[in-house]
């Protein structure tokens, strides 16, 4: 038994700069590719999470992903809408328990004012406001839990992107105020930053019909189809699994699109996860071009210093002792740079996590998975056996040929 | 492997380097009594360094034989060889070689790291005492900091650590200036001399060769006697 680690402390100590240079190469190296499978993982479940409200979408005829990001994450651009006969006919189709409109255009210091029915703002009853209640008629709104905003506060709605007229643009902020009357739960999505109001004022306050007979203060459906404004999204709870493919078919013609979030997710995905091991494939690259640089440098750090592996081997270290001398210091080096890289990485992911979040709206789970283990302890593990090279090496040196050097 | 008695004896021994039709040297006999001290000087390139070497099993030999306390060590092993220096050899160079980052006190112990995981606390106290004895009373000072004077002295403390029959130095004093020269070569003398060794030193040190018991010298391939040692 024997102990290497004075001779490997000291060489450390000795090389300070070349130790923190070389653990920080490995460690980045590393991090760069754990950030990249975590914050695609963080991607894919937060953007999941945010899909599972939808069951089903339903649309005018066009882009699939247009739909889904419009109504899924609230990326507002204009899109066709669907027509009033349509969003009747879901409201009225067999199989649904609620067909909420989803209308959009207006904010409120940034955040999208989306008219909808109480159905949808509670999910159908799996939703209770943390504070305050639901909405119940016009000119009332309840905000997601990332709304700054408290119950009965005034808000007046600012004018979305399609409004260019400055008459109209008086007219929407002086015309219409909402007042809060409800929290929503957390969702972790771009919904907690949404003011939601009966769709009614939304159709209001863009001057046309509210779906009822003009005076009437009603919400939600029955709606008058002659009196229906299109909307761009419908969202439908279907009953059961069996309905939701139904009515996905049944909605699929020439006046609608329907869809299921997921399928739209999935070949997004699919796309993301190609990113994914392009770019975990470049960072496998990175690392171990960083490896084999650190690996050089230190072949050659030990062929300068065969005179002091020879003085130990002359003043009675066995060749094993000598062995293990370098092979630890290679390998503690990879092996701590590997976990450093981990730790860093996560940390990276967790940064970018909270920086996104803020800029797309919805939350991305960091986490720790299997795969940035594997990289890590692979990276190490390839080190640890390319660290037997210069140990091997060193040791074909007879004692006075490295005494001389 | 038991050591019988701590006379060296040479016989007929060569060597040459790899591709070198002549020997270096050819030292036909040669013996040292137990606690005997001998000095080897010559010109540089004689082969002196080389023939230590080879006496300390460092380098082998192209013939002839090498026995040290009726142990020949010409024909053992790399481990043996491993395990004879670790339990009967000191060796000083004459650029010291000791580890930087590592303490004096550390330093001295060293050879203790080879075969234990940790020194046992007589090595300790054996080390502590051996610095105190060469005139190092900081022994917790890193060796980056040590003068070359001290860095000699904590050398030769770690040379007699596990207390060798043997000691072999190599230009010992080479590196110092005048004050530890004398200094250096005086510890030397007395430690070997009170651990009862028996002690080689290849040096152009006058003042220190004419301490030593015999003085040899090495040249045109020979080794040509001047005091009390039989060639």
């Amino acid at each position: 038994m024997f102990n290497p680690f004075p001779v490997v402390i000291a060489d450390y100590r000795r090389n300070r700069l070349l130790v923190g240079i070389t653990l920080a190469l490995i460690a980045i190296a590393v991090a760069i590719g754990v950030a990249v499978i975590a914050q695609e993982r963080a991607l894919r479940q937060g953007s999941a999470r945010a899909a599972d409200d939808f069951d089903l979408l339903v649309g005018a005829p066009g882009s699939p992903t247009q739909l889904v990001l419009t109504s899924v994450y609230l990326k507002l651009q204009a899109i066709p809408l669907v027509s009033g006969k349509v969003l009747a006919a879901t409201a009225g189709a067999p199989g649904v328990r609620y067909a909420a409109p989803i209308a959009f255009g207006d904010n409120h210091d940034g955040y999208p004012i989306v008219g909808t029915i109480s159905d949808f703002a509670s999910r159908g009853g799996e939703l209770s406001p943390t504070a305050g209640r639901f909405f119940s008629k016009r000119g009332e709104a309840v905000v997601g839990a990332g709304v700054p905003l408290s119950i009965g506060a005034q808000i007046h709605p600012e004018h979305g992107q399609h409004h260019a007229d400055e008459a109209e643009k008086r007219v929407h902020e002086h015309a219409l105020s909402y007042t809060v009357v409800g929290r929503l739960p957390a969702r972790y999505n771009v919904w907690d930053k949404a003011i939601l109001v009966p769709v009614e004022d939304v159709w209001a306050v863009h001057d046309l019909p509210t779906g009822h007979e003009a005076g009437s203060v009603r919400i939600g459906p029955p709606w008058t189809l002659d009196l229906l404004p299109g909307v761009p999204a419908i969202a439908v709870k279907p009953e059961s699994v069996g309905a939701a493919y139904a009515l996905r078919g049944k909605f699929r013609s020439n006046d609608s699109m329907a869809l299921f979030p997921a399928e739209v997710l999935n070949e997004l995905y699919g796309t993301l996860g190609d990113v994914r091991d392009l770019m975990s494939l470049l960072a496998l690259a990175t690392q171990a071009l960083v490896v084999l640089a650190v690996l050089l440098a230190l072949l050659v750090g030990f062929l300068a210093r065969a005179r002091q592996f020879a003085v130990l081997r002359a003043i009675g270290a066995s060749s094993a002792y000598v062995f293990c001398v370098i092979w630890l210091e290679v390998s503690v080096l990879i092996a701590g740079g590997a976990a450093l890289g981990l730790a860093l990485g996560y940390g990276a992911s967790w940064a970018l996590s909270g920086w996104i979040a803020t800029r797309i709206g919805f939350t991305l789970p960091p986490s720790m998975g299997y795969e940035e283990l594997l990289l890590a302890v692979s990276l190490a593990g390839i080190g640890l056996i390319i660290a037997t090279l210069p140990a091997l090496l060193s040791l074909r040196q007879p004692i006075a040929e490295g005494l001389k050097a | 492997m038991a050591i019988i008695d701590d006379h060296l004896k040479v016989s007929d021994l060569r060597f040459r380097f790899a591709g070198q039709a002549a020997d270096l040297f050819h030292v036909e006999h040669l013996t040292l009594s137990p606690g005997q001290t001998l000095g080897i000087r010559g010109a540089s390139g004689a082969g002196k360094t080389t023939l230590l070497h080879c006496l300390a099993g460092i380098e082998p030999v192209n013939a002839g034989s090498i026995r040290w306390g009726g142990q020949e060590i010409s024909s053992l092993s790399q481990s043996a060889l491993t395990r004879w220096r670790q339990q009967h050899l000191g060796l000083v160079f004459q650029d010291f070689h000791l580890v930087e980052g590592l303490s004096a006190l550390d330093n001295v112990l060293l050879p203790a790291s080879f075969n234990a995981w940790r020194p046992a606390s007589i090595l300790r106290e054996r080390a502590d005492a051996l610095l105190k004895r060469v005139d190092i009373w900081s022994p917790g000072r890193p060796a980056e900091l040590l003068s070359r004077g001290e860095r000699q002295r904590v050398a030769v403390a770690r040379a007699l650590l596990f207390e060798p029959r043997i000691v072999l130095a190599d230009e010992p004093t080479a590196s110092l200036d005048p004050e530890n020269r004398n200094t250096v070569s005086r510890l030397l003398l007395d430690l070997a001399r009170e651990h009862g060794a028996t002690l080689i030193v290849i040096s152009h040190d006058a003042a220190l060769l004419e301490q030593l018991d015999g003085k040899l010298e090495l040249r045109d391939g020979a080794l040509h006697t001047l005091e009390s040692a039989h060639v």
